[in-house]
């Protein structure tokens, strides 16, 4: 996918000028509206009339210009129009910590993660409500509303445009990493419809933890979700067939996976871990790191996996977690190991409702070589998936064992 | 004019009662048939439902909305999932349902989507 220079640009520069302007005006709402008609302004006059000389400042100003006409339309707020206009803006020094927080006022607390992650990616990635309604297969009125409220409720939360206190900073950092993990898992999963990823999707989630990355350089959970996206992201053409289909870790054509992606992932990896505790992130990025170094499944050191999710386990607990190391567990210690961890998973609610505990069950059974009991829970797993792609992926393995 | 094309039966049902092969040529066919109505611009909207196994009804208990789960159909009365195109005339519409039951061997509905109020009575 290659996108034009222009809107490159565009996206590049969006958070730098919708923060610059509401660092100074305030009104983060006024001021989103502002910058995405400055946006579209720049969309249409640019590749015909060519880039002006400070693309920023042309972006700054125009944007300015629409807040002061929106306020000018307003008389009851005349006075305020009017400071406006005598106040110079202020120098462009702090570009990278208004656009950090930015990221922080669109993952604010307050909002709920769907409303996180669309704001996000209009007000930091640049992105249009027609683009990003598109991307969640939701009519644009829809995303519109959302977007629109979103910055009601940041404006009734009372939330501020500026750096929350250092003692705030990690719990915010850490939503903000959640909302760019949705947002890649959104692409790469595709939670709802019959498309197994999209790919705008993960590109954008790469894009803003790039960004965010280059923001917050010393934070180890920041580089270890952008290995753990650009790791992931390295093996997607061998993920589905030429028709769609998922096909597993272990059979996919290694040769496909992207070697330069690869390399960066690892890099990126191999620099942060060690310095101080690792967080989930990282511990994630580490194991897809082991996986996208084996030149084959047979080759996989699964000791080193299994031992990473032994630390997971302890830095992050969850049944998913657990579910994972069951499977690692059985690559070391045999497929009647795996299953025993399972069966500690039966009855928690929190696995209730989804196929992969059978899922998982039933790859373990058939390793263990329990094909009917296998073939029962690939045909249990299948209908309860909530996608597509992989509700056909567990139907074909229950039919190989028939 | 709009059709909307509904498919019943559940998927999970009916890949248990196939072969590995036949899933293949079933998700090869889909694809190339979502494509095919995607290029010739008459498709609006193609949507599979989850297994009806996971549907829930709401219904009016007393005075109040109640959710219960099922309702556990008879499975081949069960939606399994939808397209609607936008083409010419109904004889088209016809020609693509045909086209999908000759391979699954399933019923498809056709009906048209009803429209907006005539401009003036």
């Amino acid at each position: 996918m290659s996108i034009p220079p222009v809107e490159d640009l565009l996206r590049e520069l969006a958070p730098q000028v919708l923060g610059a302007l509401t660092r100074r005006y305030g009104q983060f709402d006024a001021c989103e509206d502002a910058v995405q008609e400055a946006l579209l302004a720049a969309a249409l006059q640019w590749p015909a009339e060519g880039v002006p000389d400070q693309p920023r400042a042309w972006l700054t100003t125009v944007a300015s210009r629409r807040l002061v006409d929106e306020w000018r339309s307003e008389s009851a707020r005349r006075r305020r129009e009017e400071a406006v206009a005598l106040d110079p803006l202020p120098p462009e020094a702090s570009a990278t910590d208004d656009t950090l927080a930015l990221l922080l006022l669109c993952c604010h607390p307050s909002l709920s993660p769907p409303s996180q992650v669309a704001l996000t990616l209009r007000a930091v990635g640049g992105l249009t409500t027609a683009e990003i309604a598109k991307a969640f297969l939701v009519p644009e009125a829809t995303m519109a509303q959302r977007i629109s409220r979103a910055k009601q409720t940041i404006k009734h939360a009372g939330a501020s445009f500026e750096m929350p206190p250092p003692e705030e900073l990690p719990d915010r950092l850490r939503v903000a990493l959640h909302v760019l993990y949705l947002v890649f898992n959104e692409g790469y999963t595709s939670s709802s419809g019959a498309d197994l990823q999209r790919t705008d999707l993960t590109a954008e989630a790469i894009r803003l933890t790039r960004l965010l990355r280059g923001l917050a350089p010393a934070e180890g959970e920041v580089a270890g979700l952008l290995a753990l996206m650009l790791l992931t992201d390295a093996r997607r053409a061998a993920r589905s067939d030429a028709y769609g289909s998922l096909v597993p870790l272990a059979e996919q054509d290694r040769g496909l996976w992207e070697a330069g992606v690869i390399a960066e992932g690892v890099a990126l990896v191999t620099a942060t871990l060690g310095r101080g505790p690792a967080g989930p992130y990282q511990l994630q990025a580490a194991i897809a790191a082991v996986h996208d170094e084996a030149p084959s499944d047979a080759e996989t050191d699964w000791p080193q996996i299994l031992a990473l999710y032994d630390v997971l386990e302890r830095v992050s607990p969850s049944p998913i977690v657990t579910l994972n190391r069951a499977v690692a567990l059985a690559r070391v210690h045999g497929p009647l190991a795996g299953l025993a961890l399972l069966g500690t998973l039966d009855g928690d609610d929190r696995l209730a409702q989804t196929h992969r505990l059978d899922a998982v069950r039933g790859h373990l059974l058939e390793l263990a070589g329990d094909l009917p009991a296998a073939r029962e829970c690939y045909r249990r797993a299948a209908r309860k998936t909530g996608s597509l792609p992989e509700q056909r992926y567990l139907a074909v393995r229950a039919a190989r064992l028939s | 004019m709009k059709y909307i094309l509904m498919m019943f039966g559940d998927q999970a049902s009916m890949a248990e009662m196939r072969s590995a092969e036949w899933i293949h040529e079933m998700i090869q066919f889909m694809q190339t048939l979502n494509a095919e109505l995607e290029a010739s611009g008459e498709l609006v909207a193609a949507i599979g439902l989850v297994d009806p196994s996971q549907a829930k009804t709401v219904r009016i208990a007393g005075a109040m909305p109640v959710s219960t789960d099922g309702p556990f159909a008879e499975s081949k009365e069960s939606l399994a999932g939808y397209w609607i195109v936008d083409v010419a005339d109904e004889a088209r519409a016809l020609a693509i349902a045909e086209h999908v039951v000759a391979f699954t061997e399933g019923p498809l509905e056709v009906r048209a989507v009803a429209d907006g109020p005539p401009p003036d009575l």
